[in-house]
């Protein structure tokens, strides 16, 4: 009897080989599929969208749709319709906006990006070069997964899906559909060659799990902020400058901690590795700050840490929750930062009092004051500094042009050189064009929270303001 | 039930993963009965009217002369050689052109008529006894089919093949399919089939936007009976030209955003005049002539007055380094012919 089964499986199998039936069924559900999801598929502003609800949700590119509060959009085939801009979020490129009078949408729900592993085909639909004007056909193209959870520098493009199909300029805001016509990402960005903004094999899409997880507070609406370590500095797992910091890959090591912040009060203490954060596991510093900022500001999430017995001389796990800031800070921060600008960085491994400048942007406030790399910054402005917060602390009340005397230790040398304090310099495709540069690369370990804040400040705002969404 | 050999079943055949052994099958298929009827060709131009600089104005609709040498791609059309290719490939001042088949053979080939609106040339060799590609029905492709591209180049005894999907159906008011196969600068030229190895159209329209070698997973194929339309046309020496679509600076220009009094440019596109100029993307036009603009359509009109060759005076509103404040500047711009 099991004979006979194996029998009549194995040749049942083979009948299906023979007839050549796997490209004919493949290209029945690719034809099934694009018919059912093109239809929510959304044209806005030369870019693209997709509605995700029956009464009219839609979530694009926050640089699609991010600089005006009214926006006219068609679906695919041409129907017209109008969106409200309801909430954005600027530094991970995500706006979400409201079709009016929307009943009986076609649409597709978010669908479920932690299922999606590389190699796995997907869809991408949009509007390349608004090759879609006038006809209101969207382009279809398909491709692999090529990289999932890469973490992008600014603009935080925090836990990207990496695609190889080709994704273009009037792609930004599209879905990314699986086989099955799920979407689990909205296109982005691009790595361009030549300063030519067209496709080279690499797009980003921010994954739906992200967008779900703020969705709640998109639709109750303004801007969004995403989850940040406050207090805490972190290092590579493997640093040899420290002890019992285990493999790199492990996850991330703690080497310094605020009194009072949020990780404090969570249990968690200098010397301890983070492995795992909302569920999500933790592999190296890009992944930690990829998976903190994929959630909003104030979510309070379980942590999976492990810590030094001595004794044992073994690592003992334990779970604890962690707040990953507050939208209030957040807001304070930014407030407070401005657009301030000093052309250096501190080395985040200095102990001791005052900080020590890491990196000198030539040409930058911090050059033109003589600073160089290694210099023991003390004093600004007659105060006295125990580290690089209370530096920026400091800096806080004061504005760009506004020239501070800073008390320099070089070696035996004590300086007094005058800062001037310059202004940001972000250009507009840094609020998240598919843009013509490819990410800078940086020194990982002098990554931490702050310096991460630095990169994703504020953009510049439009000449004229007055029609900014409030 | 034998648990483990049911499991066994189960993963053997999921590690021969059917599809794409079935696709890898077609396609060797396909390159061996689709081959046949793909030809290579190499063309001998005369110098470059321009000079080899790549640069001016000029240049980006004679990017035949400044493309890497190399062989391209045509596709047999009749027994009798007649041949299709992309109208790009044979452009220029044509000195010689040998086509070579499947064969092995050489053949010197005359250039017949050219469609610029399709961007289809017809060729001409002295044969008989060619394959011919079986067609596809018209209007039977559908988005999401799985098609490929047939090519040669740059070792001209080696048929290529690249796969993708038709991506839309609609494109240059009607007459291509558009697809995200990777067509270069080798391969254009060559046949869109579907996986049973039916002509669909001819590969057409190569864009100056991308940098050479460098497909976009954009490409445009013009369609069977779109071509037929005009294939008498052709046979008989005809060159159409595509409708004037007026004078072209080169820049494409995003719609207007609130908080921003002007038209703002998206993209400069290479060797075009507004590179030339020192226009970038990031500018906003806020007048043509000293006229303010405020939609793309009167940037459109206004330069629609002029003609090619004449020079023309943007305003452009241009950010400072400071990222806030901005300059305004005037620039001149020299008007050329649209190369797409």
């Amino acid at each position: 009897m099991r004979k006979i089964t194996l029998v009549m499986l194995a040749l049942a199998g083979l009948a299906a080989r023979q007839e050549g039936g796997a490209i004919e069924a493949a290209q029945k559900r690719l034809r099934e599929v694009l018919a059912r999801v093109t239809p929510a598929y959304i044209f806005i502003d030369g870019g693209s969208g997709v509605c995700i609800s029956a009464d009219g949700w839609m979530v694009t590119n926050h640089h699609v749709a991010g600089g005006q509060k009214v926006w006219p959009m068609r679906f695919s085939g041409g129907k017209e319709g109008v969106a409200d801009l309801i909430g954005w979020h600027p530094l991970d490129d995500v706006a979400v906006l409201k079709i009016r009078d929307g009943k009986d949408l076609p649409f597709v729900p978010l669908g479920d990006s932690d299922a999606l592993r590389v190699g796995d085909p997907v869809i991408a639909i949009g509007n390349p070069f608004d090759l879609g004007a006038g006809n209101w056909e969207p382009t279809v193209s398909v491709g692999i997964v090529s990289a999932m959870h890469v973490y992008l520098d600014s603009p935080g493009y925090k836990d990207a899906i990496q695609t190889d199909a080709a994704v273009n300029p009037g792609n930004s805001g599209g879905p990314l559909f699986t086989m099955k016509g799920e979407v689990i990402g909205i296109n982005g960005r691009i790595n361009p060659r030549f300063m030519n903004r067209v496709n080279t094999g690499i797009g980003y899409a921010i994954p739906t799990n992200q967008i779900a997880r703020f969705l709640p507070h998109f639709k109750a609406g303004g801007r969004q902020w995403g989850g940040h370590l406050d207090g805490v500095q972190v290092g590579e797992c493997g640093d040899d400058r420290f002890e019992n910091v285990g493999e790199y890959g492990d996850g991330t090591f703690i080497h310094g901690i605020d009194e009072g912040c949020p990780a404090e009060k969570a249990g968690l203490k200098e010397g301890d590795i983070l492995y795992s954060i909302g569920g999500q596991r933790i592999t190296n510093n890009n992944r930690c700050f990829g998976v903190v900022g994929a959630w909003p500001a104030g979510s309070v999430v379980p942590v999976k840490a492990k810590r030094w017995n001595a004794a044992k001389k073994a690592f003992e796990g334990f779970e604890t929750k962690l707040l990953l800031g507050s939208v209030e800070q957040m807001k304070e921060y930014y407030a407070q930062a401005g657009n301030r600008y000093y052309g250096f960085t501190p080395d985040y491994y200095h102990e001791g009092a005052g900080f020590k400048v890491g990196e000198v942007d030539s040409g930058a406030p911090g050059a033109k004051a003589g600073l160089k790399p290694g210099d023991l910054i003390l004093e600004a402005g007659g105060k006295k500094l125990a580290n690089w917060v209370e530096f920026r602390t400091e800096m806080g009340a004061r504005k760009p042009g506004d020239v501070v005397k800073l008390k320099v230790r070089r070696g035996l040398e004590e300086l007094e050189p005058e800062l001037t304090l310059g202004e940001r310099t972000l250009s507009q495709d840094q609020i998240g064009q598919a843009d013509r540069r490819p990410p800078k690369k940086k020194d990982d370990k002098k990554k931490k929270d702050d310096d991460e804040d630095d990169d994703d400040a504020p953009p510049p705002p439009p000449p004229k303001k007055d029609e900014k969404p409030k | 039930m034998n648990r483990a050999a049911l499991a066994l079943i189960l993963i053997l055949a999921r590690a021969q993963d059917p599809l794409a052994e079935e696709m890898a099958k077609a396609l060797r298929s396909i390159r061996d009965t689709v081959g046949k009827s793909v030809v290579a060709i190499e063309v001998v131009r005369g110098e470059d009217p321009e000079g080899d600089t790549g640069g001016g104005p000029a240049a980006a609709h004679q990017d035949y002369y400044n493309r890497p040498l190399g062989p391209v791609t045509g596709t047999i059309l009749t027994a009798d050689g007649f041949i299709l290719t992309t109208a790009f490939n044979v452009s220029g001042e044509v000195k010689r052109i040998t086509v070579t088949t499947a064969d092995g053979r050489k053949h010197e080939a005359k250039r017949l008529g050219a469609d610029r609106k399709l961007d289809v040339a017809l060729l001409k060799i002295e044969a008989k006894d060619l394959p011919v590609l079986p067609r596809a029905k018209p209007g039977e492709a559908k988005v999401g089919d799985f098609v490929c591209v047939v090519g040669r180049g740059p070792d001209i005894s080696v048929a290529t093949v690249n796969q993708g999907i038709v991506s839309a159906l609609t494109r240059r008011g009607g007459t291509a399919i558009q697809t995200d196969v990777k067509v270069n600068y080798g391969n254009v030229g060559g046949p869109l089939v579907n996986l049973a190895g039916e002509l669909i159209g001819i590969t057409a329209h190569i864009y100056p936007r991308a940098h050479w070698g460098q497909s976009s997973g954009v490409a445009f194929a013009s369609k069977n009976e779109e071509i037929d339309k005009v294939l008498e046309d052709l046979k008989k020496g005809k060159d159409i030209a595509k409708p004037v679509q007026g004078p072209w600076i080169g820049a494409l220009l995003g719609e207007p955003r609130a908080g921003v009094e002007g038209v703002p440019v998206d993209q400069i596109l290479p060797n075009s005049p507004a590179e030339e100029a020192g226009l970038d993307s990031g500018d906003v036009i806020a007048a043509v002539e000293g006229k303010t603009v405020k939609t793309i359509d009167e940037v459109k009109a206004a330069l629609a007055k002029k003609k090619i060759g004449d020079e023309v005076e943007l305003t452009i509103r241009r950010l400072k380094r400071d990222g806030k404040t901005w300059e305004e500047k005037k620039m001149k711009i020299k008007l050329a012919e649209n190369p797409n």
